[in-house]
């Protein structure tokens, strides 16, 4: 397949053209798709596992679409009161939303309509958790430096908008529990300072609920407008990918300027495909065995009616989680009140959040004054700065995550709620910075600082022929090889060919620019 | 040498394998799932009868030698807080309290009091039943019930309920303690509500009348006996044998558990794939 772009008459003679090689010049003579597509099956794909983990969001939203398209056929979007005369008893007869009668049916009443409603909630929470691994990976190897820095203002961006698209999905039931978190959005709009209240009767048409309109405003968000930027986002984030050529991580014969990985063509083609099928499996897997989000329990939402115990989905914890442990500050005067226990957590701190991580490579150049090309990744312990500060903000974020499940905490180790809001104040603060210095000092020994690590050597105790006793340090024993512990250069931990040797079979380097 | 080679190439097939395990299984599994959407259908509670018996009947009439058995039983497990004649020592005066207020408190086992914490916690119960309703009656017999608590013991008849009036009942007088699946949460400083998953339909109407600890009393005026009765066939119902359909129901406590299986098993799952498959080019 190697002479897509060449004519039949450079082909070695004795060898007859197959159909596929004459389709494609068919195609090649009219679009003259021979070039795009010799970029494309040349790309050269880094082998390491972590390369595969954005591949896990790409395919989550593969799953996403499919599995949402299903849905969008039965789903109906509107506020409109009905009475529910279906499959499930307990609710026979009980008033609710179109929206919601549309999913309680989806659920009973519609041919495996419950496993691709759950595989579509699996997938979203997959989706979102495999980004924030994916940009794991991306920042403690320092993946969003310069050239990349655009490509991470994408990722991020899709990281925001794909939490966005979730709440919005996650409120489109219309069930108690959703009707609750749409109702603390309307609460956080609010907030705004002078524009609040403007903001919120704009977007919800009304005082809340408004008048029916929220559920068909936020379904056309989130199966149209959102996805339609995220697919178009996503299309950025890989077309920069391919025009920037991967990152790989050092190691022989790995440079600044080649990509030693497996081409697109057959080797990783045969990988990814594979790996959607995979991923497709496990989330299918999820939805047919593990229940997700059973709204016909919950029932239908009532402004009026509220239930306990009611978390968001999980990529939403953060946010919860803030305004649950925030104190109860608020600014009263003028005629008028600035409920500072919503806007802060609920408002200013996600925007800084976001504003923090969307600036990060060019806050790190400032810092750093590191404002060369890089194409070989940093492992993380070279960095233990970076590193460090990564790893506190992880831990600043994984409490304010479980800080959303205070009720459920207190109750499951039968402790007073107070004491856990209480603690989780402390912890926030306190748990990062430890984390931080730890995560420090940690890197700072694993890059082999001097004697670091090395094993105390035993001491043996000699008696001389005239009874003296001395003391002499033993020989190193061969397990206690840690003389060469000096601090290791930095590359060389990818095992792979060094120039001039026999290559490994697949594996190809090429320039990173041709 | 040719080994060598063999073996390699099953390796090889060990990712088609993998792919076809988790598709066949994905597809029975949702396959198990619609079949059984047209088996099975919710068990309703309403069904007509021709003479409506009362939704509940309170038992207040006990008999001699059930007062007698509940003396005895009372002043060996009871009397050292409450006194002999169950009029307050260091525990609460229990006279004028009626029989269903003592019969919660011992048949769910929170007396006698493990500790005197916050709030009684729920013990395997050290009476039965019958002992139970001995004690009721021993300490009904001490005193005429007070006023606005139930005169006996309710036995609720839930076949005329109506799961739907549960349903909304529920939500708006229980859900925002015990919660919309009934599996209870905790509540400020340390007292929290209790989950409903093992409640009789007694012990779920003497609640209810009663109000016994942080839970308010619904009295007659605030919800009538079919009212209650609704309540008990959605507790003793949907609450206790919920319609899990779609899998494993994990706990019902909502997003909590939900995300900890997709960050561990979705997530976490699929990166072992990811690191499976990474070096095999």
């Amino acid at each position: 397949m190697s002479t897509t772009g060449h004519t039949t008459a450079d082909r070695p003679s004795g060898r007859r053209p197959s159909a596929v090689d004459a389709g494609l010049n068919w195609l090649d003579d009219r679009l003259g798709v021979a070039k795009g597509g010799r970029v494309f099956m040349d790309k050269i794909f880094p082998d390491h596992w972590s390369f595969l983990l954005g591949e896990i969001a790409l395919y989550s939203f593969v799953v996403l679409l499919a599995t949402g398209v299903f849905l969008t056929l039965y789903f109906v979007p509107s506020t409109a009161q009905t009475v529910y005369h279906g499959v499930y008893k307990p609710l026979d007869g009980v008033k609710m939303s179109e929206a919601y009668a549309s999913t309680v049916n989806i659920s009973f009443a519609v041919r495996s309509g419950l496993v691709i409603r759950q595989m579509h909630h699996w997938a979203a929470d997959v989706f979102i958790g495999s980004i924030a691994v994916h940009m794991c990976r991306i920042f403690f190897t320092g993946a969003f430096r310069k050239p990349r820095e655009l490509n991470w203002i994408v990722g991020v961006s899709l990281l925001f908008l794909a939490i966005v698209n979730g709440f919005l999905g996650y409120s489109l039931p219309d069930d108690l529990i959703s009707g609750t978190g749409i109702r603390i959005a309307y609460s956080i709009l609010l907030s705004i300072p002078l524009v609040g209240s403007y903001l919120a009767t704009f977007v919800f048409g009304g005082v809340f609920p408004g008048n029916g309109v929220i559920i068909p405003r936020f379904f056309i968000l989130h199966v149209l407008v959102l996805p339609a930027i995220i697919a178009g986002l996503i299309g950025a984030h890989l077309f920069m990918l391919v025009r920037q050529k991967h990152t790989q991580f050092p190691g022989h014969g790995r440079t600044e300027d080649n990509v030693v990985g497996s081409p697109m063509f057959p080797t990783f083609m045969a990988k990814t495909t594979g790996f959607l099928f995979m991923v497709a499996g496990v989330l299918w897997a999820l939805g047919g065995l593990a229940q997700i989000n059973p709204i016909w329990q919950f029932g239908p939402y009532v402004p009026y009616k509220i239930s306990y115990a009611v978390q968001p989905d999980w990529y939403m914890g953060w946010l919860d989680g803030a305004l649950r442990i925030m104190p109860s500050w608020e600014f009263a005067g003028f005629g008028h009140t600035i409920p500072f226990e919503v806007f802060l957590p609920g408002v200013l701190f996600p925007g800084l959040t976001s504003i923090l991580f969307i600036f990060w490579p060019f806050l790190e150049q400032k810092l750093t004054g590191d404002r060369a090309e890089h194409n070989l990744l940093d492992r993380p312990r070279d960095r233990p700065r970076r590193t460090a500060v990564g790893a506190a903000f992880l831990a600043f974020y994984f409490m304010l995550f479980c800080a959303s499940s205070t009720d459920v905490l207190a109750n499951f180790f039968q402790v007073s709620l107070n004491v856990v809001l209480w603690t989780f104040r402390f912890v926030v603060i306190v748990v990062p910075i430890i984390v931080g210095l730890f995560t420090y000092r940690i890197c700072l020994d694993m890059t082999g600082a001097p004697r670091v690590g090395k094993r105390k050597r035993a001491v043996l105790i000699v008696r001389s022929a005239t009874g003296e006793y001395t003391t002499v340090e033993a020989a190193p024993r061969p397990g206690d090889g840690h003389q060469e512990l000096e601090p290791a250069p930095v590359p060389g931990f990818i095992q792979g060919p060094e120039d001039g040797e026999e290559r490994e079979p697949g594996v190809r380097r090429v320039a990173r620019r041709t | 040498m040719r080994n060598l080679r063999r073996t390699i190439r099953v390796r090889h097939l060990v990712p088609v394998g993998l792919v076809l395990a988790v598709a066949v299984g994905g597809l029975l599994v949702s396959l198990s799932a619609g079949a059984s959407t047209r088996a099975r259908t919710v068990p309703s509670g309403s069904q007509a009868l021709a003479a409506t018996p009362p939704p509940i009947r309170y038992v207040g009439n006990f008999t001699s030698s059930q007062v007698r058995e509940g003396q005895l039983l009372f002043e060996a497990n009871c009397s050292s807080c409450h006194g002999d004649r169950a009029q307050g020592a260091v525990g609460p005066n229990l006279q004028g309290l009626g029989p269903a207020t003592v019969d919660f408190w011992v048949s769910t086992g929170r007396m006698p009091l493990a500790d005197a914490s916050v709030q009684a916690t729920q013990k395997p119960p050290r009476f039965n039943g019958q002992q139970a309703t001995a004690i009721a009656a021993f300490v009904a017999s001490l005193a005429p019930t007070g006023q606005g608590f139930p005169s006996g013991i309710p036995h609720v008849d839930t076949r005329n309920a109506s799961l739907a009036m549960g349903n909304r009942l529920f939500v708006l007088n229980c859900a925002a303690c015990h919660t919309i699946t009934g599996a209870g949460d905790a509540l400020a400083a340390g007292a929290y509500a209790p989950s409903l998953h093992v409640a009789t339909p007694t012990q779920v109407a003497e609640a209810i009348r009663t109000g016994p600890g942080n839970m308010p009393v619904f009295g007659s005026g605030t919800l009538s006996d079919a009212q209650v009765a609704d309540i008990v066939a959605y507790v003793t119902g949907p609450i206790q044998h919920p319609n899990n359909r779609g899998g494993l129901g994990l706990g019902g406590i909502g997003p909590v558990a939900e995300g900890f299986v997709a960050l561990l098993i979705g997530v976490g799952g699929i990166m072992l794939i990811a690191f499976w498959l990474g070096e095999r080019a």
